[in-house]
């Protein structure tokens, strides 16, 4: 596994050393992080953070090219390395055709990131962030390779709306998206169902093949006439079914919106987003149908100052809640409030370091049984540091 | 105040005067582009991958200087933003498999020739490099 990641990184560095050679119309680029994560009580993130863990490990390489001037097409591959989670496989990120008619109208198809919110579609791009981790409660690392694509067909197209009236960016889309069997949803659902083989009685089964539903939805974010400023909302409805041995489970379908708003002017940046996300999951062992009803509902809030060309400072709230039915969200394994103080400093173009630091009260976001044996404590501070690499 | 002053403020005051015309960006594209001028918000929309088209309906492609005071002198009066939050933009669109990179030039000359033969090219070279191979799009 660890010489797969090694032989990304190796392919990562040699590209770099063309320096995103463009050769005619096509572009190669990539990037590639290190990361390390140290917490004061519980493991993170399935890593053994509270002795400190290296298993944070982020790389992808792209190749565009343009056709002509409507038509691109590129592939990007990825892989990662996050605890228990990702591994040995090479993912393709994306990898679509791109047909732009005009400014108001384009059509992508294949696999492609999936807009949703401020940063859905980059969250695994760290380069471009200061943050190493995006507010938890709505971009949760742990499920980034579920939720950052699909496969199947967009529509885009931005609309100028006049001098005193800005311009609108649209987005809708449909495809299908699978799970990833080596991320976090899985693994929670692999632990959910081990406790009901237990209550009936039956040896643990696993998710073994990806499950996966339709999707479809859309974004549309309003860049007004105040210089800097952009409202947006985004709605996405998902559906899902899979099975593990004798238990199949489902996801009726059910919309997520978000909405969000960001300024940014000068060296000063802000940003708020809220997201809603009822759950309709169930788990059907024969006859029995055991309904797990949740209502995730989620915001942050943001804030960043470029001290210095090279030097630039955060702070961010994040807040969670898992408002299903009869649950107490008084319960710190019911929601997840996250104070985050964050620093980045970028050597070059091409390198950069960053700091962070998490102050976290509740358990709902990031820990999971198995790597936690002992229980888990209501607080925790977690150290996040990261150096990377991007051309 | 000194006489002897006044030679030396009057040197400083035309040295400041013309870096300041050095850094001062004229905008340049291929001469197949129709248009003679571009709108602040289309320089804007174009330089962050937002469009790809002017007014007119010429499509365009950017391009950039690697660095520079020119360079950064461009991008704070046009596109509103430091060289790291446009390469971050920029990186953002790449990497989310939305955009191309814009080609970037290590120098104003090597810009010039690649606008010059380049159909739909449009970049930026400090007041008084651009040469008549390329056409002078006036900013309103």
């Amino acid at each position: 596994m660890h010489r797969r990641l090694l032989t990304l990184l190796l392919l990562c560095v040699c590209a770099g050393k063309l320096f995103a050679q463009d050769l005619d119309n096509i572009q190669i680029h990539g990037f590639a992080t290190q990361g390390f994560l140290y917490s004061s009580t519980n493991n993170y993130l399935s890593a053994n953070t509270s002795a400190g863990s290296f298993q944070w490990t982020d790389g992808a390489v792209s190749l565009s090219d343009s056709l002509s001037d409507k038509l691109r097409v590129g592939i990007q591959l990825h892989m990662y390395q996050l605890g228990d989670f990702g591994g040995p496989n090479i993912q393709v990120d994306w990898a679509s055709g791109d047909y732009k008619v005009n400014d108001h109208l384009g059509f992508r198809a294949g696999k492609f990131k999936t807009p949703f919110g401020l940063f859905n579609d980059s969250q695994d791009v760290d380069a471009v962030h200061l943050w190493a981790l995006l507010p938890q409660s709505i971009y949760p690392t742990d499920n980034k390779s579920f939720t950052l694509s699909q496969l199947g067909g967009e529509v885009y197209g931005s609309l100028r709306l006049g001098k005193k009236a800005g311009a609108l960016v649209y987005r809708g889309f449909a495809g299908y998206r699978p799970m990833d069997l080596n991320g976090g949803y899985v693994k929670q659902i692999d632990l959910a169902l081990a406790g009901i083989d237990q209550a009936i009685g039956q040896p643990t089964t696993l998710v073994t093949s990806a499950p996966g539903g339709k999707t479809y939805g859309g974004d549309v974010r309003w860049q007004t006439p105040l210089k800097g400023f952009l409202v947006g909302s985004s709605v996405f409805v998902e559906a899902l079914s899979g099975s593990a041995g004798p238990v199949a489970f489902r996801l009726a379908p059910n919309a997520v919106t978000q909405q969000y708003a960001q300024f940014e002017r000068g060296k000063f940046y802000v940003a708020a987003e809220m997201k809603r996300q009822p759950v309709n999951f169930s788990a059907i062992a024969g006859p029995v149908v055991i309904p797990y009803p949740l209502d995730w509902r989620s915001w942050y809030v943001m804030t960043s100052y470029r001290v210095a060309e090279k030097f630039q400072v955060g702070t961010y709230y994040s807040h969670y809640v898992d408002a299903g039915s009869g649950n107490d969200t008084s319960l710190s394994q019911n929601y997840s409030k996250d104070w985050t103080i964050s620093g980045r400093y970028d050597f070059n173009s091409y390198f950069y370091g960053k700091l962070e630091e998490h102050f976290v009260h509740g358990t709902s976001l990031g820990y999971y049984a198995d790597s936690n044996p002992n229980g888990l404590q209501p607080r925790s501070n977690i150290l996040a540091a990261k150096i990377g690499f991007s051309f | 105040m000194n006489k002897s002053f006044l030679p030396i403020l009057f040197f400083g005051f035309v040295l400041s005067a013309a870096a300041a015309n050095a850094q001062e960006a004229v905008v340049i594209a291929n001469s197949g582009v129709k248009t003679a001028e571009v709108s602040s918000d289309d320089l804007r929309d174009v330089f962050t991958g937002a469009k790809s088209s002017l007014k007119d309906g010429s499509r365009v492609t950017p391009v950039t200087l690697k660095a520079g005071a020119g360079h950064d002198a461009f991008l704070k009066k046009y596109v509103g933003k430091s060289d790291s939050a446009f390469r971050a933009g920029w990186r953002s669109l790449v990497f989310t498999g939305q955009a191309a990179m814009p080609k970037t030039f290590d120098s104003e000359a090597a810009l010039l020739d690649y606008v010059a033969s380049t159909p739909g090219a449009i970049g930026y070279v400090s007041k008084g490099a651009a040469n008549d191979k390329v056409k002078t799009l006036a900013v309103k």
